[in-house]
């Protein structure tokens, strides 16, 4: 499923607040030069816990930002707190992250830009709708989209200095602009 | 428990090291298209393909070089020949002919037919032939007749992917078009080049039988703990597996005993040791019970979570090794990258068997760099104590050095510029090091790194494995599980006597809903990052896919 009209999510609607969470935990990752990805765990409207990438730092290409937020919640909730708990992340979660979510029973995944590389909900297998030994979750997708990619392509024109061999990005620019043609740069968290 | 007893007291299992196929391979999307044959004269096939070439643009997408360009009549399949020969029979000499094939793209029939009109066999007897030469009307040499030189043009079932293997390739040489079957060729998307294959299975195949019954041994350790389910995960450098091998090549001894001395990291499964909201862990509530009463069902719940899987813990025990020694490498660099608010994940403590092969070191040959850091050892977390680097060595000419290293806790020794090792052929040993790469020394996550396993992990660990970049994983086919990531078909028993055979059609009529889903995640062509997999396949055991709660076990995540 599509939110089909961006502004009428943002206009303060609960699924636009807890994005905009998401997207300042991204924000948060790419100032701490990790893949900017971020999510937020809401039960009963409230936030029950924040992630940001963090591979870089842990050293570990597994820390992805569901597993940080699940950590942090699960030091204040059960793990069966998670059946009644939603995930807003700025980018649909890999495999990996899809799997995981599917065997903590997620309630639902709300997710910002689709991730045709790794993405587990649709972007490359769709493992929240697979028969498994654990029950599916519905997953809707493209809120605040163009915020979540204008974080990725902020991190993607810097040079990875971690990388075995960095590849020089001097010339790139910040692309601004999208398919349908509109420049649109968000403002800054 | 006596670690090094337990390691020296493993028998490998015995069996062979197979290799995953892709899902690919197993179910090849064997797409087939649209193709066109036609008849032209064999001295112009040259003069075909240029102009073919030169009109036609290819799709390089769709390569099809596994396509033969033409064929003789009498290398046509069957069907097509004989489609073919029902619209035009043969002519008189056959030989002076030869079959070109237009494949996709295909062009404007009228174009392509124009195009391969000056190429069309002399079927006519010479007068029809001659008709332009008698009739000389200028511009009319240059165009041939149509009528004298017609290209008949006839429809052809191609496919459009290269074949796997031979018997592919020539079942549809047969049934469709004669396909080349190319080793070679990069399809390394869709599956692995089979000499990288063939050399990873090589390396894997002598230690992997040991490597298993440490993994098994590790996941012993951990159900009995009551931690977690019986699944384990071991480590090993392939580097430092040639390393052995070369320094064994040099010396002559025997090379099995050395084994464990590439395993970096050991790690069992822990998901009941996770306390949640301050509450007891399932290990806490059912202390002193082995294995965990909560691993008889599959209950979500008490499941912990897959960051607890035992192939997820060894990836973060080689990351918390790395975090560790990062901060001794460079002690600014932890206050500055650390930031206030990321706890790290909760781990159980380590087990006898984890903590031994985290933090032991190796002994080390004097060809290679030693790197090993030279702050206080009292900042890394040693559950065997370790001397000083500067002064730990093991020197025992009379014996082989790993043994040494591994039966006798490290003796302080004279440091390395006073070492002479005199009239021995072992290489001079040099300080300890330790196994794992440090980041400053180029480690990267698991990068080139094999992991064994006791199960075959669920699809969040296998996709941990590719996020890791390890270079094969492997598990036994024995630990098969319907909520694995990696297999990409079901298992087949042999099929030599009639026992099997209905085996197979029992298993045949099982319900749909109890089919498992086959992954094959290890090499997807959809995804950025691949890794090599096998499966070990136990010598004398009942190989048939045991389907979880049939046989009594829960179905659950490894």
């Amino acid at each position: 499923m599509e939110f089909k009209n961006d502004s009428v999510v943002a206009e303060g609607s609960r699924h636009g607040h807890f994005m905009r969470q998401a997207l300042l935990m991204g924000e948060k990752a790419l100032q701490s030069g990790e893949t900017p990805v971020g999510c937020v765990l809401v039960h009963n409207d409230q936030i029950v816990g924040f992630g940001m990438n963090d591979t870089n730092r842990s050293m570990n290409g597994t820390r992805h930002a569901e597993f940080i937020a699940i950590a942090e919640m699960l030091q204040s909730y059960p793990r069966s707190a998670l059946q009644s708990t939603d995930l807003y992340v700025t980018v649909e979660p890999c495999v990996m992250c899809a799997s995981a979510l599917k065997q903590y029973h997620i309630r639902g995944v709300y997710f910002g830009c689709a991730n045709d590389r790794f993405g587990g909900t649709g972007g490359v297998l769709s493992l929240h709708s697979d028969s498994s030994i654990d029950p599916s979750y519905p997953v809707y997708g493209g809120l605040f989209e163009k915020e979540a990619i204008m974080l990725l392509r902020r991190f993607y024109i810097q040079e990875n200095e971690k990388a075995p061999n960095p590849r020089p990005k001097k010339n790139r620019e910040l692309n601004t602009k999208f398919e349908n043609g509109n420049e649109e740069v968000p403002s800054t968290w | 428990m006596d670690v090094e007893k337990t390691i020296r007291d493993l028998q490998p299992l015995d069996g062979q090291v197979v290799p995953i196929r892709t899902v690919q391979e197993t179910r090849p999307p064997e797409e087939f298209g649209n193709a066109f044959v036609a008849e032209v004269n064999v001295k112009s096939a040259s003069k075909v393909i240029k102009a073919l070439d030169a009109a036609f643009p290819k799709n390089p997408s769709l390569p099809l070089s596994h396509l033969r360009r033409f064929a003789k009549r009498e290398l046509l399949p069957d069907l097509l020949r004989a489609a073919i020969e029902s619209q035009s029979p043969p002519p008189a000499a056959p030989a002076q002919t030869i079959f070109v094939l237009i494949s996709p793209p295909l062009p404007d029939l009228t174009t392509l037919k124009a195009l391969l009109a000056p190429f069309a066999p002399d079927t006519a007897p010479a007068a029809t032939n001659d008709s332009p030469t008698t009739n000389e009307v200028p511009g009319e040499a240059s165009h041939p007749d149509p009528s004298a030189h017609t290209i008949q043009l006839h429809p052809a079932t191609i496919p459009l992917c290269p074949p796997f293997n031979a018997a592919q390739a020539e079942t549809w040489t047969k049934t469709l078009w004669p396909v080349v079957f190319n080793p070679a060729a990069p399809r390394s998307t869709v599956a692995p080049p089979p000499q990288i294959l063939k050399r990873a299975q090589e390396s894997i195949e002598p230690r992997a039988g040991y490597y298993l019954s440490l993994a098994r041994k590790v996941a012993e350790e951990a159900e009995q703990s009551g931690l977690g389910r019986g699944v384990g995960a071991v480590i090993v450098d392939p580097a430092i597996e040639e390393e052995i091998t070369e320094t064994v090549y040099q010396t002559g001894h025997d090379t099995t005993t050395e084994w464990d001395q590439a395993v970096l990291a050991v790690a069992g499964d822990a998901r009941y040791s996770r306390s949640e909201a301050g509450a007891p862990s399932q290990a806490q509530l059912h202390a002193g019970v082995a294995p965990n009463p909560a691993s008889k069902i599959y209950n979500a719940d008490v499941e912990g979570g897959p960051e607890l899987h035992a192939l997820m813990r060894a990836v973060d025990l080689i990351a918390r090794w790395r975090r560790e020694h990062d901060r001794l490498d460079d002690p600014s660099a932890s206050t500055t990258t650390a930031g206030p608010s990321k706890p790290e994940l909760e781990q159980p403590e380590l087990s006898a068997l984890e903590s031994y092969f985290l933090y032991r070191h190796r002994p080390v040959t004097s060809t290679n760099i030693s790197n090993s850091p030279q702050s206080p050892s009292s900042l890394l977390k040693r559950k065997y104590q370790d001397p000083n680097p500067e002064s730990d060595l093991t020197i025992d000419p009379s014996t082989d050095p790993c043994q040494s290293q591994l039966h006798h806790p490290p003796l302080p020794a004279p440091p390395p510029s006073t070492v002479v090792l005199a009239g021995s052929s072992t290489p001079a040993i040099t300080p300890a090091a330790p196994r794992i790469r440090t980041r400053s020394q180029g480690g990267y996550l698991c990068t080139d790194l094999d992991v064994y396993l006791t199960h075959e992990p669920c699809l969040c660990c296998s996709m941990g494995m590719l996020l890791s970049r390890f270079r094969s994983v492997i598990f036994p086919r024995r630990g098969r599980l319907d909520s694995g990531g990696l297999s990409s078909e079901p298992a087949v028993g042999p099929v030599a006597d009639e026992v099997d055979q209905a085996a197979k059609a029992d298993a045949s009529a099982v319900d749909k809903q109890d089919e498992r889903r086959y992954y094959g995640l290890h090499w997807r062509k959809e995804l950025n990052w691949r890794a090599l997999g096998f499966e070990f396949v136990e010598n004398g055991g009942v190989e048939v896919e045991v389907k979880g709660e049939k046989a009594g076990l829960p179905v659950f995540h490894a």
